[in-house]
């Protein structure tokens, strides 16, 4: 029986992969289970005008527009949660022109993504009706074909250049485990052209396939993993460790010097220097 | 008999909303509707399935969190019911109520979540289009609240129509409004605010037949609430106030 290759890299070498101008689906949901050392090795490797694609985007695309990293975003609601409010340099950056927004609902950025990955070019999405979104974005309705009168709205497909996941085991071959909610991650994983994971731990293989019903992406569909132990960080990562308030705290300070000192003080920033 | 506080009024009269059997939703950047259901369990003498953006169903979180997303939000839950399972639970028509954030509300029930001024070229980025314009026109209820009741957050005119459909219920410091023929109509104000104030401080037109002073909270909502927040910090970080 074939083990498969391994795909265990180190970070650095993960964040290689994703060039200028790529779009990125970040899985997680504000400050729960981001791939942030990813989306933070981006910002020391100095990447320019990339794009995030997700429904609950936070901290990750706050901090890209904060180092001037990402130049477009589709993304359904923003904000730091948790009694941080609205996301400081994410607003600044939209207000000002520096990143170009396309707005959506959670569910209508699902849609596109459930486009790609059904291999279809757009995709119905219930709702919508009476916003003001569609005239934004160009979207069409479609009436139903088979003639119960209902017209619905339908998403243009969305193929991220890559889905990025923060997971909190692996297998060597890149099975992936998530504990708690999997939030867009399983669409993301399914629409993307490629699929990078960091996880907190490598399980064994065996643990894999004695419970395959908890892999939320199986290792074919995954193209290379780095272990970064607590890489969520600020953010929380169940059933590991929580939500580090008072580091989302110390960077929303505005002053010279914090986002790199962020950078400096993260989890994976001696793995970046040392490896 | 209890007295209201700015924010247990509104964390309570979020509870009122919720029925018997009914399935009810709590999402990001909600703490307050989180509260609202987690006192319904406590208060209120029926069952009803509390499903929430953490994957949640039912649980019995071990502490309540912050982050109304956060992941302590399903622990002992009976199923991992996760976000495209909710929006198409929404769509489909089963989702009896949901508590949907607001940066602004008109008189139809109608929000904006996007931006205040020209979309194009914002005075302010709002957080965007979130939950609303799926879920305000496919959820059999949906219910919001504002922390600041006045002429800037209940509107005459939206600056954006991020979501339609029609808010079924609206709760800020100072009243609570439902539905009525497709327009929001004041049901009860808050006994320390007045009819009159509340039509000074709201920028939409309503009718208030029928409406009268807000029933106190109960001992049960009272007892449920102070064991959520036994030591008041969710009441300071609301931050709260009747004017």
């Amino acid at each position: 029986m074939s083990l498969g290759t391994p795909k265990i890299v180190p970070l650095r070498d993960l964040a290689a992969r994703v060039t200028d101008g790529s779009s990125l689906a970040l899985g997680g949901s504000f400050l729960h289970r981001g791939p942030f050392a990813l989306v933070r090795e981006l910002i020391r490797q100095g990447r320019r005008d990339l794009e995030v694609i997700k429904q609950s985007p936070g901290y990750d695309i706050d901090i890209l527009c904060r180092a001037g990293a990402l130049g477009r975003a589709r993304a359904g609601i923003v904000a730091m949660e948790g009694n941080f409010g609205l996301a400081p340099w994410y607003r600044r950056a939209v207000e000002t022109g520096q990143i170009r927004l396309e707005e959506h609902a959670c569910a209508s950025l699902t849609a596109g993504l459930r486009a790609s990955a059904f291999g279809v070019p757009f995709m119905p999405c219930g709702g919508i009706h009476g916003s003001d979104l569609p005239a934004l974005n160009g979207w069409k309705t479609v009436e139903d074909p088979y003639g119960s009168g209902e017209t619905v709205y339908v998403i243009p497909r969305i193929t991220p250049d890559f889905a990025i996941i923060h997971a909190n085991e692996v297998s060597e071959e890149g099975d992936v485990r998530v504990y708690g909610t999997s939030h867009w991650d399983r669409i993301m994983s399914r629409s993307a052209k490629r699929v990078l994971v960091v996880a907190e731990r490598v399980a064994s293989g065996a643990s894999f396939r004695d419970q395959p019903e908890l892999t939320l992406v199986p290792h074919f569909l995954v193209e290379a993993v780095s272990i970064v132990p607590a890489g969520a960080w600020p953010g929380s990562c169940w059933p590991h460790y929580a939500v580090d308030y008072p580091a989302v705290e110390a960077y929303m300070d505005d002053a010279p010097g914090v986002l790199q000192a962020h950078l400096d003080t993260a989890p994976e920033a001696r793995e970046a220097a040392h490896v | 008999m209890s007295e209201w506080s700015a924010f247990s009024y509104v964390v309570t009269n979020l509870a009122r909303f919720v029925r018997p059997n009914e399935i009810t939703f709590s999402g990001v950047n909600s703490a307050l509707p989180m509260l609202a259901c987690l006192l319904a369990k406590r208060a209120y003498p029926f069952a009803f399935t509390y499903i929430n953006v953490a994957g949640g169903v039912d649980p019995s979180p071990s502490q309540v969190p912050i982050s109304s997303s956060d992941p302590v939000l399903a622990e002992g839950s009976r199923s991992i019911f996760a976000n495209e399972d909710f929006y198409d639970l929404c769509t489909r028509g089963q989702m009896d109520l949901c508590f949907l954030g607001a940066a602004q509300v008109d008189g139809l029930g109608r929000t904006n979540v996007s931006c205040i001024g020209d979309w194009h070229a914002p005075k302010v980025r709002l957080p965007g289009g979130g939950g609303g314009a799926v879920m305000l026109p496919t959820a059999r209820r949906a219910v919001t609240w504002r922390t600041e009741h006045s002429r800037r957050t209940l509107v005459e005119t939206l600056d954006f129509i991020t979501a339609s459909g029609g808010m079924h219920g609206v709760v800020t410091p100072i009243a609570v409004f439902t539905k009525r023929d497709g327009r929001l109509v004041l049901a009860s104000w808050h006994p320390g605010a007045s009819l009159d104030e509340v039509r000074d401080r709201t920028g939409f037109r309503f009718e208030a037949d029928g409406a009268e002073p807000t029933p106190p909270p109960t001992p049960a909502e009272a007892e449920a609430l102070t064991a959520l927040d036994p030591d008041a910090g969710f009441e300071r970080d609301a931050a709260i106030r009747l004017r």
